[in-house]
Parts: structure tokens; sequence; C-alpha cells
């Protein structure tokens, strides 16, 4: 496998190294796959963030279950009785562990759910960044020119817009019935998701270039070539394998920067259905009302900072695990 | 539509709103409001005898008055400062805010058998501030009308005077004279009116606009677009903004503060204002509300300009009796049912949806009880015509009963328009379209669970602000089925002002900017309107009383917000709040 060229020698020298440490271990030789589990198992706080991402996750999925179980009442629920005659919600009490929002709706469903905006906004955007990234920055880099010129320009200007008044600018002028973009663009997830991709997946795009450009020039490369191999077996055999380490690290960057930026949207008002249960909208809700319902703001504060500092501790495992040379 | 109290929240609609609203008749009469809302602990506070004089007030506020120029002003704060320092025609005593009193007229309007004269005569003895120092004379009130409709001026709501004989109909350059309005002698002014409107017109006199201008004064800052006046306004009641020999205002700092003095040329006999303190000092740049509100309730001498956030709205009723009072905001807010689309077009799904509807739960996302009360009508508290349409009890309908919401009854509505199962089944998707902040977007959330209730699929959509009414409530075409930010406010104590714009058939504009969000059209209703807007007196509330219940009967909206507005001061203060403007009244408030 060619492809793996660089990663297998890193492997190969740390596997001696091992070999020379601990003399009773056997000499065997072990997939790239194999040399990254092993020294991410190592990372402890890397397998502790993992864990928490995985139960992240699985609350998203299984938030029904989780309010079921729980006994509280469904995240849309609003119920009266449940703020004081001056409108102000009441703290948490038994039925309602995390206390309740303004409008008499449970905190803990309501942040239960929340995850699922949250994951979902981040896993689809970071897929979206990463195909769009990925596709472009391999063609700037492989083919180069004018085409290169013309892409890095778009990037270039992609970069310099400011970009929370463009996602807001872009909320509001998508927020009608019909959506903007002839009906593609909806108001509400899709338009957060169409601002984070469009604003982020130039960072991926020029990472991406920025290694196609040297790794064209390789030796592997150059050997594809004289063998008659066309462009397309290049780019998609010779290159993209060798950048999967790459994009890995990023995309697990990018997926706690894209929660955080949903919940800004959000925050900012311009992400979901004000009744759709989100971090981000729930601590802009709570601003107003914090000193008198601290729990408003702490839960869904909680979740948020939690869930992004499990991704990007796993992000930074990741990025040990498959170059250690970076690593500490 | 205007002066909300409210001013974070509805200020550009207020502005819309205002602008359209069309003259209106007048008339008072009738009992208690004023106090009827809730005004309980505050009220005491109402009494003003045996005040102490003297002292300086501090009214901590975080925004600036619109305009000072009496022409211009068109909002709270404006207003807050024109009363205590103008003497206009007619104007409000703190303890009613329906029947008005004259003020710098001697005596109430003279109309004529047509309708289509009002003649009003002027005291003697009323005094300019420095440095015109001059008496007023009848001359000057009709200089401040000419002005008004300049377009230097601005002036803001001209549909009520626009059937003044020669009034122009659109802003003019340089003040020009207008043939209707003339002055027999210096105490008189005649009014001519081209259609029978004087009971209306007549019953607009209390606003600003009716304060004297002195004419060979101001014309240098008239002359300038805009007009200057602003900045070197001259005061005929009993306090003035500080000003220096050449008449520029000194103590106004824009968007700072306001140095509000006793005017050395105001003449107490001529006046019912007792004026107790010899100065307010007026911050309009608190950059925190609740820490303003704080200061106000803990500390000495001092006043808030305007509601206060609900954590010191919670102290002040729980712990501070004495401390604040509660004045009818003189409206209503309200969740228009597009009548126009289906199935809203159908009398009992919207009785039933008022029915289903936790009109409570929609009050508290807007602070709860001791911001408004829940309306059983739409005429709201302290407008003529409220008792006689069933006052807070209301005029009886079973859907609009109970405040939290009955669903039996709603089944019922559901059933009688043919939906068996007491729960709508369709598949139309209707558009709630509301701001994107607090309160207009967690009442309007309230709205969304409770028409879900039903089984309406919802479509919600939030705005800005600005844009809820502009772009979306008000333009038909946009298809709004549910507006989620609606509220509509008195410019003056008429009953027709309130119900006249909203409800009536004829006033739907479709191309945008109608103000029948419902675009409610029972013919019914509008001859019922056009009847009434013809009467006076007890004739004319009793008749609008009626026009309420059958607007009522139809349904058109979930009122679920009669206004309160809550006025907060110090321990040492003795507060006294005008009803008509919803603040402080300056010359009637006392330090202890």
């Amino acid at each position: 496998m060619s492809a793996g060229a660089p990663e297998l020698l890193t492997g190969a020298d740390e596997a001696l190294t091992i070999q020379a440490a601990g003399a009773e271990r056997e000499i065997a030789a072990r997939s790239p796959m194999q040399l990254f589990w092993r020294r991410l198992r190592k990372d402890k706080v890397a397998m502790v963030a993992l864990g928490f991402v995985i139960l992240i996750v699985l609350t998203a999925v299984l938030a029904p279950l989780i309010v079921k179980i729980a006994g509280t009442p469904n995240p849309q629920t609003t119920n009266a009785d449940l703020t004081d005659d001056f409108g102000q919600p009441l703290g948490p009490r038994a039925g309602h562990p995390f206390g309740v929002d303004k409008l008499g709706r449970d905190v803990f469903s309501r942040t239960v759910y929340g995850s699922r905006v949250s994951l979902e906004v981040a896993f689809i955007a970071t897929a979206l960044i990463i195909l769009i990234g990925v596709s472009v920055g391999l063609v700037a880099g492989y083919y180069r020119g004018a085409l290169d010129t013309l892409l890095t320009r778009t990037m270039d200007l992609l970069l310099a817009f400011p970009v929370l008044v463009l996602a807001i600018g872009i909320g509001v002028a998508c927020s009608g019935k019909d959506g903007c973009a002839g009906g593609l663009i909806q108001p509400g997830l899709t338009v957060v998701i169409f601002v984070i991709t469009l604003t982020t997946w130039p960072y991926m795009a020029r990472i991406v270039r920025g290694q196609v450009l040297s790794l064209r020039e390789k030796e592997f490369v150059e050997a594809a070539q004289s063998l008659g191999a066309n462009d397309r077996r290049i780019i998609f055999r010779e290159i993209l394998p060798n950048l999967v380490a790459p994009i890995i690290v990023y995309g697990t960057i990018l997926i706690p920067q894209n929660i955080i930026y949903e919940a800004a949207l959000s925050f900012l008002g311009v992400g979901v259905d004000p009744s759709t249960p989100s971090w981000g909208a729930m601590i802009s809700d709570a601003t107003t009302i914090f000193k008198d319902a601290w729990w408003f703001m702490t839960f869904p504060g909680l979740a948020l900072l939690l869930t992004v500092l499990a991704f990007n501790l796993v992000g930074d495992g990741l990025q040990d695990a498959l170059n250690p040379r970076t690593g500490k | 539509m205007t002066r909300s109290t409210l001013r974070p929240l509805l200020a550009s609609v207020v502005a819309a709103l205002a602008l359209v609203v069309a003259a209106c008749g007048g008339s008072n009469s009738s009992s208690s409001g004023g106090s009827s809302s809730g005004a309980s602990s505050g009220a005491a506070n109402q009494e003003t005898g045996g005040a102490k004089t003297g002292g300086v007030l501090r009214q901590l506020g975080s925004s600036d008055v619109d305009y000072l120029d009496p022409g211009h002003t068109y909002y709270t704060g404006g207003y807050q400062l024109v009363y205590p320092t103008q003497r206009t025609l007619y104007s409000f005593k703190p303890d009613n805010g329906k029947d008005p009193v004259p003020d710098l007229a001697a005596s109430k309007p003279e109309i004529s058998q047509d309708l289509k004269t009002i003649t009003v005569h002027i005291r003697k003895g009323v005094k300019f501030s420095p440095p015109v120092n001059r008496e007023v004379t009848s001359k000057d009130v009709k200089y401040a009308f000419e002005r008004f409709f300049s377009i230097n001026v601005g002036g803001q709501y001209p549909s009520y005077f626009s059937s003044i004989v020669g009034a122009p109909s659109k802003p003019t350059k340089g003040v020009k004279p207008i043939s209707g309005i003339t002055t027999p002698d210096d105490q008189t002014i005649v009014f001519k009116l081209s259609q029978p409107l004087a009971v209306s017109v007549s019953s607009a006199l209390v606003m600003p606009i009716s304060a004297p201008v002195p004419e060979e004064y101001a014309k240098k800052f008239d002359a300038k677009n805009p007009s200057t006046y602003n900045t070197h306004v001259v005061a005929t009641g009993p306090y003035m903004v500080k000003n220096d020999a050449s008449g520029k205002l000194t103590g106004y700092q824009a968007g700072k503060s306001i140095d509000i003095v006793r005017n050395p040329n105001w003449d107490k006999s001529t006046d019912y204002r007792p004026a107790y303190v010899d100065e307010i000092q007026w911050t309009t740049n608190e950059s925190d509300a609740s820490i303003a509100a704080q200061q106000v309730l803990t500390g000495s001498h001092q006043a808030l300009d305007t509601n206060p956030p609900a954590a010191q709205l919670k102290d002040a009723v729980l712990n501070r009796k004495g401390q604040f009072v509660q004045l009818p905001g003189g409206g209503y807010r309200y969740f228009p049912l597009n009548t126009t689309i289906k199935p809203l077009d159908n009398v009992n799904v919207r009785r039933a949806i008022v029915a289903a509807f936790d009109r409570d739960a929609a009050l508290k996302a807007r602070g709860g009880k001791f911001t408004g009360d829940i309306p059983t009508h739409f005429l709201p508290p302290g407008i003529p015509g409220f008792e006689e349409a069933g006052g807070l009890k209301g005029p009886g309908f079973d859907f609009l009963k109970n405040p939290r919401g009955d669903m039996t009854v709603a089944a019922n509505y559901m059933k009688k328009a043919g939906y068996p199962s007491g729960k709508y089944t369709g598949s139309a998707k209707l558009l709630l379209v509301a701001a994107n902040a607090d309160p207009g977007k967690a009442q309007a959330e309230v709205a969304k669970a409770q028409l879900e209730k039903l089984g309406f699929n919802i479509t919600f959509r939030t705005v800005p602000q600005d844009a809820v009414y502009t772009e979306w409530c008000q333009v038909p075409a946009k298809q709004v089925a549910i507006c989620g930010s609606a509220g509509w406010f008195k410019d003056f104590t008429d009953p027709q002002s309130m119900l006249e714009v909203t409800f009536k058939g004829k006033n739907i504009v479709k191309g945008g900017g109608n103000n029948n969000l419902a675009q409610l059209n029972d013919p019914k209703i509008d001859a019922a309107m056009d009847k009434a807007s013809t009467l006076q007196g007890d004739a004319r509330i009793k008749a609008w009383a009626d026009i309420d219940k059958q607007i009522t009967s139809d349904a058109p909206a979930v009122p679920f917000d009669w206004d309160k507005t809550t006025l907060i001061w110090s321990k040492d203060v003795q507060g006294v709040g005008n009803p008509y403007y919803d603040a402080l009244d300056f010359s009637f408030t006392s330090l202890k």
C-alpha cells in the first residue's frame, strides 16, 4: 500500500522503539490502524472524552427514552403553573430536576433534546465541509494554475467575510415562508447548516490544498505518473489516502467548533424555530433572567461546555495518535 | 397606537400604526377605570393633599425623550416632559385619565350644532418662560397648529386634524397659514371643520400640538430643517428645561440628561398643578435597567422612567408598598386570527381557539398579572365604554370565561365547526409570525403551544421586531394566519379609536400597511361603526360598547393582555403617575 507510505514509516519507527524498550514483546508487523488504536488507548484523557462523546451521541439518539425514564414532560410542553405570579420560572424540584424555563417547559427535557440539534448541525455541517473542502482543495492543489488561483481567491473572499454579519443576514433573508435559493434553504436548521458550511469549508480546502501541493511532487506520485496512471487514479488512489489523517484531525476539531457556531447562531436568533430545544437558544433566553433563574442557563451551558470540551479532547487525542511526531 | 411605555418592544410598530390611525370621535363620561386594574396598593399614593414643597427629584432613565418640541413629540418620554412644562388647551389630572380638564383653555370647548365649529376660550395670565416673557394669546396656539404641519417640524399625527378647513394634506415647506383656524381676539380660537367631526377633533385637543408656540421667537428656528425649536423650546407650564438668555436649552444634554427647573413666569393661580418639587434631574443614559431600578427602590429622591424589570417589579409588589403605582396602559395586546385563511374563516373555529387558549400563560410570558389584566373583551380599562362593555368581568361569552383555557368549550365549538373529534383534523398549515426577542417571542411560543393543543399545524417564523408588522402582519399577501406580537394603544381616550382601525372591514388595506390584522369584515359591525361615529355623549359610549361586544362575539383575535404600567420610586418620594401618558407626573410628585 504505497498510499500509507509516510504513516507506515513512522509506525515502523515506533514499533522498533517499542520493541527495543520491551525486549519480552514479540516482533510483529502492525497495521497503521492497529498502531493508531494502541496509541489512542494509552491517552487516558482522550478515552474519557471519547466515552463522554459516545454518551452524548446516545443521549441524542435516545432522547425520548431518557425523558420518559426520567419522568419529565415533553420538551415542548408549556405549563404556566410552573411560573410564579411575575412570570418567573421555578427552580429544580421533584419532577423537574433542572427546573423550568420562562414558559414552564422542563429544562432537563430541553437540555436532553438540545443535544439533538447540536449534534445534528455539527455532524451534517462537518460532513458537508469535509466534502466541499476536500474536493476543492484536491482540485486546486493538484491542477494548480488558473483554476487554483480562481478557487484560492474565492476562498480568500469567503474568509474575508464578516461571518456573523453574513450569518445574520442570510438568516433574516431566508426566514420567509419559502426560504431562499429557490426553497433549497429553509428557515431553521438548513439556514444554520448552510451558513456554517459556507463560511468554514475554505479552511478545510486550504489545508487539503497545501498537503496536495507537496504530495503531488512526491516520488510515488511521479512513479504512478510514469506508469501511465490518469489524474483520477492519482488523486483518488495515491493522494487522497494520504490526506485521511489531516482530514480526520481537522474534522474532529470542526465538530465542537460547529456546535459552538450553532449555539451562537441560535443565541442570536438565526437558528432553529424557537420552540425547538437548542442549547444556544436556551442560553440566550436565560440571559435576561439569570439573576433569578440560574438553572435555566446553567444546565444547557454545562451541556454545551462538556460536549465541546469532550470533542476537543478527542480531537487532540486523535491528532496525537495519527501524527505522533506532532505530539507531546 | 402610540406612546407605548414598552418602548424597546414596540417602538417601530407603534410609530407605524400611529401614522394611520384615523381621526376619531371623543366625549367622555362614566366611572372607575383609572384604578380598576389593580392599582390596589398604589392607589393611596395618588392622593396629593398636604405634600411638601421643594427639593430635587432624580428620574433615572435609559433612553432619551423622542423630542422636546411639543409639535414633534409622539412618545411617552416626550409627553412626560411636555405636560409639566407646557399648557396644552386641555390635559388630564393624575386622578382621572378619561375626562380632560381645561388647561390653557378657560372652559370646555364650545361645539356648534352642526358639529363643524369648535370654539375655545383661553385663560388670561399665562406667560411664556424667559426669554419670551410675554402673555400667551390664542395666536400662539394657532401658530402651534400651523407649524405642526410644516416639514421642518414634522408633526406626527396630522390625521386627527385633517378635517380642519385648509389643513395641509401633506407636510408643507415652511409654516403655512391654515384658513380654518381663526383668532377673533387674543382669548379665543375657532376651528372650522370640513366634516361634522367636532367631537373627535375637540377630544384630540389634549395632544401636545395644542401647546402654544410664540411665532416671533420660534420663526427663526422653524425656518431651519429640521426645526431647531427642539433645543429652544419655551415653556408655559410650572416647569421649564433650563435655558440661557438666548433661549437655548442648556439643561438638555442629548442622550445624557435633562435638567428641569421652575418656570419663573408661571402663575400658580392660573393652573391646577401643585408643582411641589423645585427641580427634576432626569438622566437618560442609564446603561442597565436592573441596576437603575434597584437604585431607585433602595435610594433616595429617585424615580424610574418606565416599567421596572421583572425582579424589581417583584420586589416592589411584594416588599415595597407605597413605592409604586400601576396605571392602566389604555390598550390591548392580542393574537389576531386571520379571518380570510381557512379554517380561521369559520367563526366557531376561532371561538374554539379563544376558548382553548391559556391566556394566563401568554400574560405570564410578558411578566404576569402585575403587568396586565387578562381581557374579557377588547375595549381596555381607562377608555370610556370599558364599563359599559362589561368591565373586567366582560360580556360573558363562554369562550372567554376561563383565562386558563377550557378544552371542553373549545371541543364544543370545534364540533359546531364540523370537526366531530373536537380537534382540528385538516392539513392546513398556519403561519405564525412573531418578533425574535422576548417578550414577543415568548408569548408567541405560548400561542403556538395553545394552537397545537387543538390539533393545528403551525409554521412558526421569528423575524426582527421592526419587520413583524411592516413586512408580515400588515401585508395580507404574506398570508400570516396568526400575528404573534400585536398590540393597540390609545392616543386619547376614545372607544372609536380603539376599535375602528383594528376591526372595521372597510379599513382593510390589501397592499400593505393594513391594521385590521384579523381582516375582520363583518358588514353589521361596519354599519354599526358608521352609525356610532356620528353619535355624542352617553349614546356614543353605549354604541361603541355594543360594537365591542359584537367584535368579541366574532372572535377575530385572542385578547390576552390589558397592559398596566408600573412606576416605581424611592421611599422618600410621593410618586404620582399620570394615566394619560403612563409616566410619573412631575407636577404632582413630591418628596417626603
